[in-house]
C-alpha cells in the first residue's frame, strides 16, 4: 500500500505542480490566472498520442511537436484571452476571457478527437511492472523543468528580464524592456510546460478532453497553497496534494478522497491565507 | 472505411435531400413525414451514429419495395448533438413546424427525458430505444413507447448471471459519480440483495482518478467475488479491468454494455486482460454455441455487408435497432393509416414484431416492448462484426 501511495501519489502531484507550474510562470509575466493551464495539460496527452499513436511519428520528432504546439496555445493565449484585458486587471475579466478560451479549446477537442479516452502510447519499450515509466516519466518532467526554471531565471538575461517584469512591470518597462514580447515569450514558456504535464502524464491519464478540468482545478491548489507566483512552493505543494490525495483514495475511498482533499485545502487557506510556503504580500498605503 | 461522425450526418442528410428530389411515379402522393432525434455529434453519439446506419438502410428498404400504400417515406432528421436543449428545440420543430406523423429517438436517455413530455403535450406518437425507467408511463405519456430494454431489465440480466449462473454470493458494485453510475448502483445493489447476494463493496468513484487500485483492494479484502461496474466511460472501465490484471485477481467483471466496446479494449494493458468480462447484450444478435447468428440475424448481417455498412467501429445492436424502428412504424402505417390515434392503439395491440434486435410486444398499460430473456451477458473478448457470442451458462 505504501508504495502505491508513494509512487502514485508523487507522480501525479508532479503533474499538479508542472500545472501549477504553469499557472505561476502565466501568473509572472501578466499578472493574470489563465485558466487554460488545465487545457494545456490535456492537449500534451491528446497531441501526444496524435502524433506518436495515431500518425505513428517517433518519438524525436512527436515529442518536439507537442511543446511546439503547446508554446503555440500558449502565445493564443496572451494574444486572445490575456492582452485585452490587462488594461482592467482589477475587474478580473480574465477569469472569463481565460475560462472561455479553455472551453472553445476542450469543446473543440471533443468534437475532433472524440469524448471517449483514448491509449497514450507507451514512450519506452520497457516491460511494465514495478516501478514503471508512468511513474517515473511525470517526476523526471518536473525535475527537468525545476532545474531548467533555475538556470534560467538565474543566468541567463531574458531569464533575469522574466524576473524583472514579474517585480514590477512599470519599472521594467521604463528600463526599455520589451514588455509585450517578454509576457509572450513567458506564455509560450507556460505552454512547453503544461503540454510537457500531460505528455508526460500520458500513460496514466490517458489522452482524455475530460481531463482540461480536472487539471485545470487540481493544478490551481498548488499555487493556492503554495503562493501565488511561488514555483518552490508550487512543487512542494503539488507533491503533498498528490501524496495526500492517494493516501486518502486508500484510507476513505471513492467520492470521500476528493472531500478530504478539499477539506484540508479550505483548512490550510484558513489557517495561511498566503498558502503553505508564501509570504503575505505587504500592501502600501 | 470507418464513417465519421460528420459522414454519417452528411448521409442523413443526403439521403433526406435525395428523398425530397427523387420523386418516382410512386410517389406522386405526398410522403409520409417521420421525425428523427438522432445524437450524430457530440459527447453520446457513438450509440446514435451506429443506429444511424440501420435507420438509413431500413428507409431505403421500405422506399424501394414502394413506401407505405405509394408513399415515402421521408426522414425529417434534427441532429440533438447530445444536447438535451437541442433535442427539445428539434422536437418542437418537427411537431410544430414540420408537422410529423410519428417522432423516433432521441436515442439518449438524457435527451430524451426533456423530450418525451412536450411529444405527449403535442400528442405527437414517439418510439425511443432509452433505458432509463421512468422515460415510458402508460398513463402520463400515453403516446411513447420504448423498442428496447429498460434499466431494470439491463441490471436484472447481470444480477441474474452474477448470482445464478456464475453463483457468486459476494459482488463488489462499483460506478462512476454521473447521475447514470450512482443511480444505476442505488437501483442494482438492492436487486442483488434481494437475489440473495451480499454487496461486500458498494461505491462511486470519480471517473477521471487515473489509480483504482485502492478501490479494487478494498473490493478484494471485502471478500468479492466479482466485480460489477456500471459506467459508461471507457477510461474508467479499463482501469477496472487493467487494475485486476495487474492485481492477478482472478474474478469476473460483469456489467454494462461499454465493457465489450471496441474503445475499452483499445485501453488495455494486455489483450488478455478482456477474459473473464461479460457486457450485457442481447441474445437475437449474439453468436450461439458454434459461432452462428440466428438465421433472421444471419441474414441481416448479409445485407449489411452487401449495402457495405460498416460495422467496424460500431455494434450490431445499434445497427439492429435502428433498423427495426421505421419498420415497426411503416408497418403500423400499413395496417392502421397515418393518425397518431390509429397508430398508437395499433402499438398498444402489437403482439412478438419481429425485429432482428428483438420481439417487441406492447400492451395498453405496458409501453416497455422488449422481453427480459433477450437481455443477457456475453464474452466481452469475443467481438466479431459488432456481435459477441454468449457468455458461458446460457444455452443456445
Amino acid at each position: 500500500m505504501v508504495e502505491s501511495i508513494v509512487s502514485t501519489g508523487v507522480a501525479i502531484g508532479c503533474i499538479y505542480a508542472l500545472i501549477g507550474i504553469t499557472y505561476n510562470v502565466m501568473f509572472s509575466a501578466s499578472r493574470v490566472f489563465s485558466f487554460t493551464a488545465g487545457t494545456l495539460g490535456m492537449l500534451g496527452g491528446v497531441l501526444g498520442s496524435l502524433f506518436i499513436a495515431r500518425m505513428g511519428m517517433p518519438l524525436a520528432a512527436g515529442f518536439p511537436l507537442v511543446l511546439a504546439a503547446g508554446a503555440l496555445f500558449g502565445i493564443i493565449t496572451e494574444i486572445v484571452a490575456v492582452r485585452p484585458v490587462l488594461k482592467s486587471l482589477d475587474q478580473h475579466l480574465y477569469v472569463l476571457s481565460t475560462l472561455a478560451l479553455a472551453l472553445i479549446i476542450q469543446q473543440f477537442t471533443a468534437i475532433e478527437w472524440g469524448t471517449e479516452a483514448r491509449p497514450f502510447p507507451r514512450l519506452f519499450d520497457i516491460p511494465r511492472g514495478g516501478f514503471d515509466q508512468q511513474f517515473w516519466l511525470p517526476m523526471l518532467a518536473c525535475a527537468a523543468v525545476i532545474v531548467g526554471l533555475e538556470l534560467l531565471y538565474r543566468h541567463t538575461l531574458i531569464g533575469r528580464a522574466f524576473l524583472a517584469i514579474s517585480e514590477d512591470n512599470y519599472a521594467a518597462r521604463a528600463l526599455g524592456l520589451p514588455e509585450r514580447r517578454l509576457r509572450m515569450t513567458s506564455y509560450a514558456l507556460a505552454g512547453v510546460i503544461g503540454a510537457l504535464a500531460g505528455f508526460a502524464g500520458g500513460e496514466m491519464l490517458l489522452a482524455f478532453f475530460g481531463n482540461a478540468p480536472m487539471l485545470t482545478f487540481y493544478g490551481f491548489v498548488p499555487v493556492a497553497l503554495g503562493g501565488m507566483g511561488n514555483n518552490r512552493g508550487a512543487v512542494v505543494a503539488g507533491l503533498l496534494l498528490g501524496l495526500f490525495q492517494q493516501a486518502a483514495n486508500f484510507l476513505v475511498g471513492g467520492i470521500f478522497a476528493s472531500v478530504a482533499v478539499f477539506t484540508v485545502f479550505i483548512l490550510v487557506l484558513l489557517a495561511r491565507p498566503e498558502g503553505l510556503v508564501g509570504t503575505a504580500l505587504q500592501r502600501r498605503v | 472505411m470507418p464513417m465519421t461522425r460528420r459522414q454519417a450526418l452528411a448521409s442523413a442528410g443526403a439521403a433526406a435531400i435525395a428523398g425530397a428530389l427523387a420523386k418516382p411515379a410512386i410517389a406522386a402522393k405526398e410522403p409520409i413525414l417521420v421525425g428523427y432525434l438522432p445524437a450524430l455529434t457530440g459527447p453520446s453519439s457513438s450509440t446514435g451514429v451506429g443506429i444511424n446506419r440501420g435507420i438509413q438502410l431500413a428507409v431505403q428498404e421500405i422506399n424501394a419495395a414502394g413506401g407505405i400504400d405509394g408513399r415515402h417515406i421521408e426522414l425529417i432528421t434534427r441532429d440533438t448533438q447530445s444536447d438535451p436543449t437541442k433535442a427539445v428545440n428539434g422536437a418542437a420543430e418537427l411537431t410544430r413546424g414540420q408537422k410529423v406523423s410519428v417522432v423516433f429517438g432521441p436515442v439518449n436517455s438524457g435527451e430524451s427525458l426533456a423530450v418525451v413530455p412536450l411529444l405527449a403535450r403535442t400528442k405527437t406518437p414517439q418510439i425511443h430505444p432509452c433505458w432509463v425507467d421512468t422515460l415510458t408511463d402508460p398513463q402520463k405519456y400515453p403516446m411513447c413507447f420504448r423498442n428496447a430494454p429498460t434499466n431494470q431489465q439491463i441490471g436484472g440480466a447481470a444480477n441474474r448471471y452474477v448470482v445464478e449462473v456464475l453463483k457468486r454470493k459476494k459482488v463488489a458494485v462499483i460506478s462512476d459519480t454521473t447521475g447514470y453510475g450512482t443511480a444505476s448502483v442505488n437501483a442494482y445493489a438492492p436487486m442483488l440483495k434481494a437475489k440473495g447476494a451480499e454487496v461486500v463493496y458498494q461505491g462511486n468513484v470519480d471517473a477521471a482518478n487515473p489509480d483504482l487500485k485502492p478501490e479494487l483492494l478494498r473490493m478484494q479484502s471485502a471478500g468479492a467475488e466479482a466485480i460489477m461496474p456500471w459506467s459508461v466511460n471507457a477510461g474508467f472501465l479499463s482501469r477496472i479491468i487493467n487494475t485486476r490484471g495487474d492485481m492477478g485477481w482472478d474474478v469476473p467483471i460483469v456489467g454494462q454494455t461499454t465493457l465489450g466496446s471496441g474503445q475499452t479494449k483499445a485501453l488495455l494493458e494486455k489483450p488478455e486482460y478482456w477474459a473473464k468480462v461479460y457486457p450485457n447484450n442481447f441474445r437475437p444478435v449474439c453468436y450461439a454455441s458454434g459461432g452462428k447468428l440466428s438465421d433472421r440475424t444471419g441474414a441481416f448481417l448479409n445485407r449489411l455487408k452487401a449495402a457495405k455498412i460498416d460495422m467496424g467501429d460500431t455494434l450490431l445492436w445499434w445497427i439492429a435497432l435502428g433498423y427495426d424502428s421505421p419498420r415497426m412504424i411503416a408497418e403500423a402505417m400499413k395496417t392502421v393509416g397515418t393518425e397518431p390515434e390509429q397508430i398508437v392503439g395499433y402499438l398498444n395491440k402489437l403482439k412478438g414484431f419481429p425485429g432482428v434486435y428483438g420481439d417487441i410486444s406492447f400492451a395498453p398499460d405496458q409501453h416497455n416492448g422488449y422481453p427480459d430473456d433477450e437481455v443477457v451477458m456475453v464474452e466481452a473478448n469475443s467481438l466479431k462484426d459488432g456481435a459477441f457470442n454468449l457468455a458461458p451458462g446460457y444455452s443456445a
